[in-house]
């Protein structure tokens, strides 16, 4: 008797566990005809075309990425100035650490049918999101949302949805720009000109060369692990990374990144990258904090850093423009903001993430004399806090080169995810061991990687 | 909760109520229904062994072990025949294909060797070096408390923190290649971080020394249980400190020595933190030093392009596995002990 209710027990639990995992298992959608998004319920006027409509008025959530211990004040101001000028409205402001899961939880959130309202992602993310549906697509929905942007930046923030159709599924907000910093100390000792950097990535490979053959050993040019130099490089070279539908990687056929793999791998044999950098994780603000990277990290915020940490590295650090070699412009995706389609204010959201990117509050927030960002609006570039930059404290030089490249900038970064950079990076890694020939390395590279673009096809 | 008792048949007769818990023997009426075998009243207290009355004890942890335990497994299990994506959506069912897939990718089978080789060689020394370790400190000498404090701090470290500190001691120019070549015993560093074969061997040795402090203290309990009057006797009959620890001391705390083989033979077997730390974010150049958790990352994770269904199988594979060296251990035991 025991034994059946038992089993029966057990089979119970057993068809409740099948149950809940062929659900998990159905796709989206909707048996009753309501609108969905992303598989979740939401107001019809979220999805479909049409403008959207309804008052400003109830509580939506914010989502900020690791900002609110160093910028609160800033984003407090805003959300009291938007709950002013919309006297029905409250917004709960959330900040999340951003650390290497985020994409995975917002994904997960999302999926969950409790992504914030208005949320601020990096191009992975919005990539995931806008590939499932969870992001309104602005296209239809505020046509007009474009028109403070620079016209760059606005034509190049675009995304597929589920049906591969690019859209405008999120606003572009702050970015960190993108410069050449370097120890202008360690470049004399190397024989270079500070005066004259590089301004084509194999330019950058010639210097390198020069710094491995006069260190010894004891500075190096830039570490060596390829996952900080690519795609960024292959793009400033002008290569083709990808088809223009990007569905398949076609970096391997250009004879430019043979080129590139070859003078990687010519620098590692001869000392100029530090040998224990090629797969590790360090990170080359602290190298070059401890003075031994002639070239520093192209992020400009990372002067900062520089200067609160290692003063004396600092004071010899210099800033020239990134090397714009073929393309002629520098690619970024900056930081984005996006509405939830999934929002049951989307109005209210969508009105918040337009007020928080306009030209007046990132003009704002760039002024921050703790912060070097650079706004996504032509007005606030054109602000002379940007044209007027006196002085030749490298934080100041920075700006002024970098709001400038700002202005022809593009979105274009090819944004590998983190699988196929790995797939890429392992293979270049063999070649600079001598263990692959740069063709092979890079044949089977493009191999792997597309064989990741198909399988999350 | 049954607290009335029941009515004698066809008396008619009102059975006064019995006690509630709290109430004058309450407790102990409670006690007496959850109770099996035999009572004073066994007639009654059989009426009161309701047979879901276990079940309701155990709910609990049957709750726990189902909803964290058997729905995932079994989930990951029906996924593994799919072609899922980890952003979710619809899959479709593609039999074996996963499996097939797996059979035939040389990065699965360079993974496994990779695990393999890491339980094969982590669990014996993980096995044997804590219970030295905890003979030495066994001994109530004066400051000896701070050894075992000092072995047992790795333990409390996290594995970053762990991994970072490892990073700095074996870099080209870390600590352990600057003294070797002060001491003149080598002259160009070696390079623990570069080589795929050596950072698979360091990450073995950050397991060990992590895992050290923490088994040390299951032995230091162990030992505790080691009659010492068979130390003193054998003593008495001449026999060393090598032969007493092999046949007084390791015979004692055997079934430790089986725990701590099992949990460390699991433990081993999803190794990823080492491999991510001593190798980066490649698994080591080319992906050499990947293990089986740090390829599943790879192929399963990845909100793009994962592959949640090619991701559980080599989830599958890797479970197939653990079980498969848990058992061969247990068999091994038994064997050795009949």
């Amino acid at each position: 008797m025991r034994a059946r209710r038992l089993t029966g027990c057990v089979a119970g639990v057993i068809a409740l566990t099948l149950t809940a995992a062929g659900c998990g298992l159905s796709g989206g959608g909707s048996d009753s005809g309501d609108a969905t998004a992303g598989g979740c319920k939401v107001d019809e006027g979220n999805v479909g075309s049409g403008k959207i409509t309804g008052d400003v008025k109830g509580k939506i959530t914010f989502q900020t990425t690791n900002l609110k211990k160093d910028f609160g004040d800033y984003f407090n101001g805003i959300i009291k100035a938007f709950e002013k000028a919309h006297p029905d409205t409250t917004v709960k402001w959330v900040d999340d650490p951003g650390d290497a899961t985020f994409t995975q939880r917002l994904v997960a959130d999302a999926q969950g049918c409790t992504l914030p309202d208005v949320v601020n992602i990096n191009v992975n993310t919005a990539i995931a999101l806008t590939k499932s549906g969870y992001l309104l697509d602005l296209d239809k929905k505020a046509p007009d949302a474009g028109k403070p942007f620079t016209e760059s930046m606005w034509k190049s923030s675009m995304y597929a949805d589920s049906t591969d159709t690019k859209v405008h599924s999120v606003l572009p907000w702050y970015s960190g720009g993108i410069a050449q910093t370097f120890n202008i100390d360690l470049m004399k000792k190397a024989g270079l000109d500070p005066a004259k950097p590089p301004t084509t990535v194999l330019g950058l490979f010639d210097d390198a060369q020069k710094i491995a053959e006069a260190s010894d050993g004891k500075y190096y040019a830039f570490l060596a692990n390829p996952q900080l130099r690519i795609p960024a490089d292959w793009q400033q070279m002008d290569i083709q990374v990808l088809t223009p539908d990007g569905k398949k990687f076609t970096f391997a056929d250009d004879p430019k990144t043979t080129q590139w793999v070859e003078a990687m791998t010519k620098l590692y044999k001869s000392g100029g990258m530090p040998r224990d950098s090629l797969s590790s994780t360090q990170d080359p603000a602290n190298v070059y904090g401890q003075g031994k990277l002639v070239y520093g990290p192209t992020n400009p915020n990372f002067l900062r850093f520089i200067q609160q940490n290692n003063p004396s590295v600092y004071k010899e650090t210099g800033v020239a423009r990134f090397m714009l070699d073929d393309l002629g412009h520098t690619v970024g995706a900056p930081q984005y903001i996006g509405v939830a389609s999934t929002s049951e204010n989307a109005a209210t959201a969508l009105s918040f993430a337009q007020f928080l990117t306009n030209a007046k509050n990132q003009l704002e927030w760039a002024k921050d004399p703790n912060v070097v960002i650079f706004p996504s609006t032509t007005e606030s570039l054109n602000d002379p806090f940007f044209q007027s930059v006196e002085g030749s404290d490298p934080f100041a030089e920075a700006r002024k080169i970098v709001a400038s490249d700002r202005k022809t900038a593009t979105a274009d970064e090819i944004a590998l995810t983190p699988g196929e950079l790995n797939a890429i990076s392992a293979q270049i890694q063999l070649a600079m061991q001598g263990k692959k020939s740069a063709q092979d390395a890079l044949d089977e590279a493009q191999k792997k990687a597309n064989e990741l673009i198909e399988q999350g096809s | 909760m049954t607290t009335l008792s029941p009515p004698t048949k066809g008396s008619g007769v009102a059975v006064p109520r019995d006690p509630r818990p709290g109430e004058p023997n309450g407790g102990r009426r409670l006690l007496r229904a959850i109770r099996p075998g035999p009572s004073a009243d066994a007639g009654g207290a059989a009426l009161y062994r309701r047979w879901w009355l276990p079940w309701l004890w155990m709910s609990p942890a049957i709750i726990g072990v189902t909803v964290f335990g058997v729905y995932p497994f079994l989930n990951t299990l029906l996924l593994s025949f799919t072609d899922a994506k980890p952003l979710g959506g619809a899959a479709s069912f593609v039999g074996l294909d996963n499996y097939t897939r797996m059979l035939g990718d040389s990065d699965f089978w360079l993974a496994t060797r990779n695990s393999v080789l890491y339980a094969l060689i982590v669990v014996p020394l993980m096995v044997l070096l804590p219970l030295t370790l905890a003979v030495l400190v066994e001994k109530n000498l004066p400051g000896i408390g701070f050894f075992r404090s000092a072995f047992y701090t790795p333990v409390l470290a996290s594995s970053v923190v762990v991994g970072l500190s490892w990073q700095w001691l074996l870099s080209d120019q870390g600590l352990v290649n600057t003294w070797l070549q002060k001491a003149h015993i080598i002259r160009e560093a070696i390079p623990f971080l570069s080589d795929s074969w050596l950072i698979l061997i360091c990450a073995m040795g950050l397991t060990l020394w992590k895992g050290l402090g923490w088994y040390m203290i299951f032995y230091l309990a162990a030992l505790g249980n080691v009659a010492k009057e068979l130390h003193e006797a054998a003593s008495v009959d001449g026999a060393g400190a090598i032969r007493r620890f092999w046949h007084i001391t390791m015979p004692g705390v055997r079934t430790s020595m089986m725990l701590v083989g099992t949990l460390t033979g699991i433990g081993s077997l999803r190794v990823f933190t080492e491999i991510y730390m001593l190798g980066g974010s490649t698994g080591g150049p080319g992906g050499a030093d990947r293990t089986l958790p740090f390829y599943i990352r790879d192929v399963a994770l990845d909100p793009l392009t994962g592959n949640a269904g090619y991701g559980s199988a080599v989830s599958v594979a890797l479970f197939v596995l653990t079980l498969g060296l848990t058992l061969l251990a247990q068999r091994l035991t038994k064997e050795d002990e009949s």
